[in-house]
């Protein structure tokens, strides 16, 4: 992997394997390697134990990795733990605030623990406290707050500090839109100030809407990184085509399904389906359906950052398997 | 120093949000040396008799009230982390810009000065309502000695809090090392009295060695020699919990 001299985050040949009593070891991570450029938004993409929350507690210095190198602002995180954690703050999957304290004081707790200076926390906790909308609950107790609201105290934190590395494991989880809206604009603020944010999500339009770079991980492997005019350009000849019919009929999924599909959703007369074919073939399927029955409407449109997911994700299964067969 | 006084600034603020926790935490001893101890000394009318010296059941039980004392902290501290654990802060204090020490040091600095505002609560109160032949030239030992049976009794519970992932599985255990703890050491009567085999118990106790210094320090009951003996016993009983608890705390996810 060739290496960039404003290179914050970078992970080589990360292996990490769970070693339980009476259970096989899980290889989590099988030699993942990555890097985060300064000022960069890159996203972690894959299915549930793909390996991206087991990296992000590598990262964070929680967990040791069993094998390769990982590093933050140049510093190792095995070696050099304590100073890795002064240069990172993290928003982890668990929803982590102290009940038993009010958001205000949720904040000013933090705010010591990351040495703002005690005149600065008061502003710094009504700023995000506004930014956040969670003003209206500044005295209330965290314990008698919705699961959405407390997700929003624990990600409004993050915003407190000035640490050049942010960690967020699906920190929109549980926001409603408009908090969610709040937030992907704050994370994108603090990029444009020079922050690195590394983030998890499964919200991949949100992905696709805030991230620089992307990284699909699978297996505990990279299975692609890159921008995503470049991820797209890995699944090739994959299309979107949505089709509206005068009327649905049986024979028209018939027709469909001798395509090779990687999506397929009905609604009314309408088709939306994932085609992973050449141009030729996706008008040759309009042209099969149109004699089945005549089309009132048709759009055919490049892959989503969800067709390219599911079929690198795929693609990785298919290997996988084969992997396993050799 | 900041980092273990953002942990003890942490600890105060949980702890005053409840007024039943802030009377727990001061006035507990006291309420059970003036409850339980008065109606022992009263069944016990000629009192207790500890290497030889008479005292009466109230004096003998204030070292054992102020050890119960500090293991009573150390009991809410360690399920404070299965607390803190259920909510995830547990693991995010981990990437907390601290050391693991720091972390340790803060929480039991801070338990400590609980149990040192117990013990003076109880004594003073205690002297006064019930004349407990207090040797106040000893009060510098008796905070020694809540100091590091506090610090001891937290490393302890909280090793086997943190290594221990389910909370009923916990509470199995700490009912069962409180109880066997309890009931072979010196807190409630003079093991002098105790069977012979439940003695050897006890001089391996270190809820046994706890209590003596305690009540060497209080009461002056004890001799200097066997003292000395059972404070570098718990010295190393601390050390080696301090070590555990710290490499439990390195990777707690392991654990």
């Amino acid at each position: 992997m060739s290496s960039h001299e404003d290179t914050v985050v970078r992970v080589q040949d990360l292996v990490k394997v769970y070693r339980k009593k009476s259970r096989n070891p899980v290889r989590a991570l099988d030699g993942l390697s990555l890097e985060v450029r300064k000022g960069e938004i890159l996203g972690l993409l894959g299915k549930n134990g793909a390996g991206k929350t087991t990296l992000l507690r590598i990262l964070t210095t929680l967990i040791q990795p069993t094998s390769g190198t990982a590093e933050v602002c140049g510093l190792n995180v095995v070696t050099d733990p304590y100073r890795v954690r002064q240069s990172i703050c993290a928003v982890l999957q668990e929803n982590a605030v102290e009940v038993f304290l009010s958001v205000l004081d949720n904040l000013t707790t933090f705010g010591r623990f990351h040495s703002i200076p005690r005149r600065e926390i008061l502003t710094r906790a009504e700023a995000v406290m506004v930014q956040f909308g969670l003003d209206e609950y500044r005295h209330q107790t965290v314990i008698d707050l919705s699961g959405g609201l407390k997700r929003r105290v624990q990600v409004a934190k993050v915003f407190m500090v000035d640490k050049p590395v942010v960690f967020l494991d699906e920190a929109t989880t549980g926001m409603d839109p408009v908090n969610k809206r709040a937030t992907l604009e704050a994370i994108r603020e603090q990029a444009q100030r020079g922050r690195t944010i590394l983030l998890t999500t499964h919200i991949l339009q949100e992905a696709e809407e805030l991230c620089d770079r992307i990284a699909i991980v699978d297996h505990g492997r990279c299975i692609a990184i890159g921008d995503l005019p470049m991820i797209k350009s890995m699944a090739v000849q994959v299309y979107d085509i949505t089709v509206t019919f005068k009327q649905m009929r049986p024979e028209i999924l018939e027709t469909v399904k001798s395509f090779p599909l990687l999506k397929l959703d009905t609604a009314h007369t309408t088709l939306e389906m994932s085609i992973k074919a050449s141009e030729v073939s996706t008008f040759a399927l309009l042209d099969a359906l149109s004699r089945v029955e005549p089309i009132v409407h048709f759009e055919v449109t490049s892959a989503s950052l969800e067709d390219v997911f599911l079929e690198l994700l795929g693609r990785s299964d298919r290997n996988a398997a084969a992997g396993g067969r050799s | 120093m900041r980092m273990i006084l953002a942990v003890m600034y942490r600890e105060f603020r949980i702890r005053t949000t409840s007024l039943t926790w802030m009377f727990y935490d001061i006035f507990m001893p006291l309420l059970y040396l003036l409850v339980f101890g008065i109606g022992f000394n009263s069944a016990f009318p000629d009192g207790v008799v500890v290497d030889g010296v008479r005292l009466s059941y109230n004096a003998f039980f204030l070292a054992g009230v102020l050890s119960m004392a500090s293991f009573g902290i150390a009991i809410n501290t360690a399920y404070g982390f299965f607390v803190d654990r259920e909510n995830g802060i547990f693991y995010e204090f981990l990437t907390y810009p601290m050391t693991r020490s720091e972390f340790l040091v803060g929480k039991i600095l801070f338990n400590c000065l609980l149990a040192l505002v117990q013990a003076a609560t109880t004594i003073v109160v205690g002297s006064a309502l019930l004349g407990l032949p207090i040797r106040w030239d000893l009060l510098g030992l008796v905070a020694i000695g809540q100091v590091l049976g506090t610090a001891g009794w937290f490393f302890f519970l909280m090793t086997f809090a943190i290594r221990i992932r389910r909370n009923d599985m916990f509470n199995t255990f700490l009912n069962v090392v409180y109880f066997v703890l309890m009931f072979s050491s010196s807190m409630f009567y003079p093991t002098e009295a105790l069977p012979r085999w439940l003695q050897t118990v006890s001089l391996g106790n270190p809820l046994s060695w706890h209590t003596d210094i305690l009540r060497y320090a209080t009461v002056g009951a004890g001799t200097v020699e066997g003292i000395i003996v059972k404070g570098v016993a718990f010295v190393c009983f601390l050390a080696i919990f301090f070590a555990l608890a710290v490499q439990t705390i390195r990777n707690p996810l392991r654990a």
